[in-house]
């Protein structure tokens, strides 16, 4: 069944949108991560334009974070004075990014920077989590019990001054690196259509010592709201949310992350990891290998201006 | 001298009764409506060659050969090759086309090149190939490779496109022809520009128009998505928020 798509004017099946939204949902609800840095280049590879790509999956990528964010809301897995400076500073950061997409697509760079984003950040995040996770599968073969670095451990970013209490997450740190990631994951996250958790999760772990029980919460958090921020950005600077077309993303999204999340259980934390990264590094290979082979069309074509 | 300019008037004259032809089209739609299960539409063209008004005659001499060009509202469009720089494929080089046709579909009943010479066709915008010599400030063959390069894109997606077994006659003076619009095909004024051509020679010519509109609403939302985008960003929020949270509440149970 074709539905036509107000925005990017063009049909497409139905089923098609539901069935990627769905899958996407259903690796959102296994890893715990948005699904926008699959569904961006999914959309992108058959035929949506890319500014109507990346403007409506922020709007689904709202949704899919909506129902993991409440439910750890409820268990007061979050900590909303942190979430509060990631949201702010990430919201600086997405009208940033918002600015920057509008000069690129002007400027027809838009896809090269898009495919370059994907490439530099899917691809060391996702080398970074190959290596984490086979280092914990190989200790855990060995029966060695991998102990966290303790949360009191200083490093450099302990000695940032404007320290603030976060009571919840048991820190007295300096807000600058808090900020500094907001304007960070508000940036590119705008800029490539990605909620950035699976940046934000490692980021809170490992640089803000942010303990286990609300890295995901927080993060869940932060993402729902920056999000919701860059949607309504998109929508007023590009005016390329296809509101449609987001919402048989969302439809499919929402039910495959229920099923994602209850298939997540039997699967232990440093396999999905493992997995997850080898998910990651496939599509920064896609982009990269976009980048480096000889494109099958070097000409491309773009409506700069419609005559309304 | 003047003599010579009577004869010539006189004969002009004659000729014209002779070879005056009006024409007389239609075509089946005055609008498109665009609804959400909208995949394209087809639409007929059909008209008749009939003699002048006023004409003592009351037949008309073919064979004649009908060309219908099929324009849609003109955009803004550019052009871009990528080039390898250091190992990566990047746009380096663009031409951008000031009001090119955003579709543009020519029917004939014969090849085009038989109809009429290039330069008839070219004045009239008739060829694809036309618009991409158009005057631009990229240069004359800048333009006519990154033109054609355009071209062949829009081509590729339904948006150009030249069918020269497309006009049918039923009788001598009796045409249709066939066209069906793809979903691709951007909304707004659409102008149907029929020729009638005779040994070569343009001697009639007639335009249509019709609408390709998005209606209910598909119009609502992208009306309101340009109109009132502040309002238009907080609504996806809203739905994204509540599709969320509904799939939350019922996948939980």
């Amino acid at each position: 069944m074709q539905i036509y798509l107000p925005i990017a004017e063009l049909s497409v099946n139905l089923f098609f949108l539901v069935g990627i939204g769905g899958a996407v949902g259903f690796l959102s609800g296994l890893f715990g991560v948005g699904g926008g840095f699959l569904l961006t280049p999914l959309l992108i590879f058959s035929g949506v334009p890319t500014a109507v790509a990346v403007a409506s999956v922020t709007g689904q990528v709202v949704a899919a974070s909506t129902s993991g964010a409440l439910s750890h809301y409820r268990r007061g897995g979050i900590d909303l004075h942190l979430a509060m400076y990631l949201v702010l500073s990430g919201v600086l950061g997405a009208f940033g990014g918002v600015a920057a997409f509008s000069l690129l697509q002007d400027a027809g760079q838009l896809d090269l920077v898009i495919s370059l984003g994907f490439l530099i950040l899917l691809g060391s995040v996702g080398v970074l989590m190959l290596q984490e996770s086979v280092r914990a599968l190989l200790k855990h073969r060995q029966g060695i019990v991998v102990r966290e670095r303790l949360p009191n451990q200083h490093s450099w970013i302990h000695g940032l001054p404007w320290r603030v209490r976060f009571k919840k997450s048991r820190l007295y740190i300096s807000v600058l690196p808090v900020l500094g990631i907001g304007l960070f994951i508000g940036f590119v996250g705008s800029l490539l259509g990605i909620g950035g958790g699976f940046i934000m999760v490692p980021a809170l772990v490992y640089l803000l010592r942010v303990p286990g029980n609300v890295v995901i919460g927080t993060s869940l958090a932060q993402v729902v709201a920056m999000m919701s921020a860059t949607t309504i950005l998109h929508a007023v600077q590009s005016q390329s949310v296809d509101i449609l077309l987001a919402f048989c993303l969302m439809v499919g999204g929402v039910a495959g992350a229920q099923f994602g999340a209850a298939a997540g259980k039997n699967l232990r934390g440093e396999q999905l990891r493992g997995l997850l990264a080898l998910l990651i590094l496939a599509v920064a290979i896609r982009f990269g290998l976009s980048l480096v082979l000889t494109p099958a069309d070097p000409f491309s074509m773009a409506v700069t201006s419609v005559a309304r | 001298m003047t003599r010579l300019f009577v004869l010539f008037a006189v004969l002009l004259a004659f000729a014209l009764p002779a070879q005056a032809q009006r024409l007389i089209s239609g075509v089946s739609n005055d609008t498109v409506q665009i609804t959400s299960s909208f995949d394209g539409e087809r639409l007929t063209f059909f008209g008749t060659i009939a003699p002048e008004a006023g004409s003592t005659s009351t037949t008309v001499e073919g064979p004649f050969q009908v060309v219908i060009v099929v324009l849609g509202p003109t955009q803004n469009r550019v052009a871009r090759e990528k080039t390898n720089n250091f190992g990566i494929w990047l746009n380096t080089d663009q031409v951008e086309f000031q009001r090119f046709p955003s579709y543009f579909h020519v029917l004939s009943n014969k090849r085009l090149l038989e109809i009429s010479d290039i330069a008839t066709l070219n004045a009239n915008f008739i060829l694809p190939e036309s618009y991409a010599m158009a005057p631009n400030p990229a240069g004359f063959m800048k333009t006519l490779n990154f033109g054609r390069e355009l071209i062949r894109l829009m081509s590729e997606d339904g948006l150009f496109g030249v069918q020269e077994t497309g006009v049918q006659f039923m009788s001598d003076t009796f045409y249709t022809a066939q066209l069906t619009l793809p979903s691709s095909a951007p909304p707004g004024p659409y102008i149907a520009q029929t020729y009638l051509f005779k040994d070569g020679a343009l001697i009639a010519r007639k335009s249509e128009g019709f609408a390709v509109r998005k209606i209910d609403f598909e119009r609502f939302l992208a009306q309101s998505s340009t109109q009132y985008p502040l309002l238009y960003g907080i609504a996806c929020v809203i739905l994204a928020l509540f599709t969320g949270w509904l799939g939350g509440v019922i996948f939980k149970r």
